[in-house]
């Protein structure tokens, strides 16, 4: 066992180790100075607030454009499939109708034509 | 006592303080320095007041051990908190330098010895012969009676003095 010296020797050289190594006060306050302005900067607080309400908006914008795009697709597809150009009625020739349909034996194409009473349905 | 004094007095006992810092973190280096720094702020910013009832370096030891309790319960809770995600990644093995270096230094030394003492004996041995404080100073800076602290240190020292005859006989 160990007598009271010795342990006075040893926790001696401990303390000669420790004091070796710790920091100056000035470097321990300084630390703690810089700290805790960095805690308590008053400029940045409004800069970090501002920021922090700039990301929640832009995420609540994102999230509802996201989802409007979505509930909005199957209506603008309709609406492309129903589009028909305004140029569409130059198409229309005189006798088109006449491609459009099957001839019929017996009949004459120019019945379609001309309009009569039979064809009129009267 | 002023700013200037205030200051002064610091100055003159900060390596005691380091010493002792060290002594209620479980000597890490980088909580000791966070306590000091948190304790030096106290005391300038006059959070943390002298009162004259007894000598000022006993006074701010008591500050550093509240400080270092109080940081010890702060960083519990968060791991605590953190503990979930914590399962979820793979533990990391690394160690602080002077972690490692007070590990192999202290293994069969002073350092490993106090570490396997309970807190109130290591407590009531670093201030008596580490500080060289009376058995009663240490009682007040650790808030237990001088008959609590007596015990605390002749079971401490017996319990030292024989795991370090222990380590010299091997």
């Amino acid at each position: 066992m160990m007598d009271e010296n010795e342990i006075r020797q040893r926790f001696a050289q401990l303390r000669e180790a420790d004091r070796e190594r710790a920091p100056s006060f000035a470097q321990i306050y300084g630390r703690g100075r810089a700290r805790q302005r960095l805690r308590a900067m008053p400029g940045l607080r409004p800069f970090v607030l501002g920021a922090a309400a700039a990301v929640v908006i832009a995420a609540v914008w994102v999230a509802k454009t996201r989802s409007f795009s979505r509930s909005t697709t199957a209506p603008t597809i309709a609406t492309i499939a129903a589009w028909r150009a305004p140029t569409d009625v130059l198409l229309r020739t005189p006798g088109s109708e006449l491609l459009g349909t099957m001839p019929a034996l017996g009949a004459s194409v120019l019945d379609k034509m001309i309009s009569t009473p039979s064809n009129r349905g009267t | 006592m002023d700013d200037v004094e205030l200051r002064l007095q610091l100055e003159r006992v900060h390596a005691d303080c380091f010493g002792w810092a060290m002594s209620c973190c479980g000597r890490n280096r980088d909580d000791a320095e966070e306590v000091l720094q948190t304790v030096y702020l106290s005391v300038l910013d006059g959070r943390a007041r002298y009162d004259a009832r007894s000598s000022f370096r006993t006074w701010l030891f008591g500050v550093i051990r509240r400080t270092a309790a109080s940081e010890r319960r702060r960083a519990w809770l968060r791991a605590a908190l953190l503990s979930r995600e914590a399962r979820s990644v793979e533990p990391a093995a690394v160690s602080q330098p002077d972690q490692e270096f007070e590990r192999e230094a202290g293994r069969d030394g002073l350092r490993y010895a106090l570490t396997q003492l309970a807190e109130r004996q290591r407590e009531v041995l670093q201030l008596v012969f580490y500080h060289d404080l009376t058995v009663e100073e240490a009682a007040g800076v650790m808030r237990v009676s001088v008959g609590s602290a007596r015990t605390h240190y002749a079971r401490g020292k017996a319990n030292l003095a024989e795991m370090l005859g222990d380590a010299k006989e091997l």
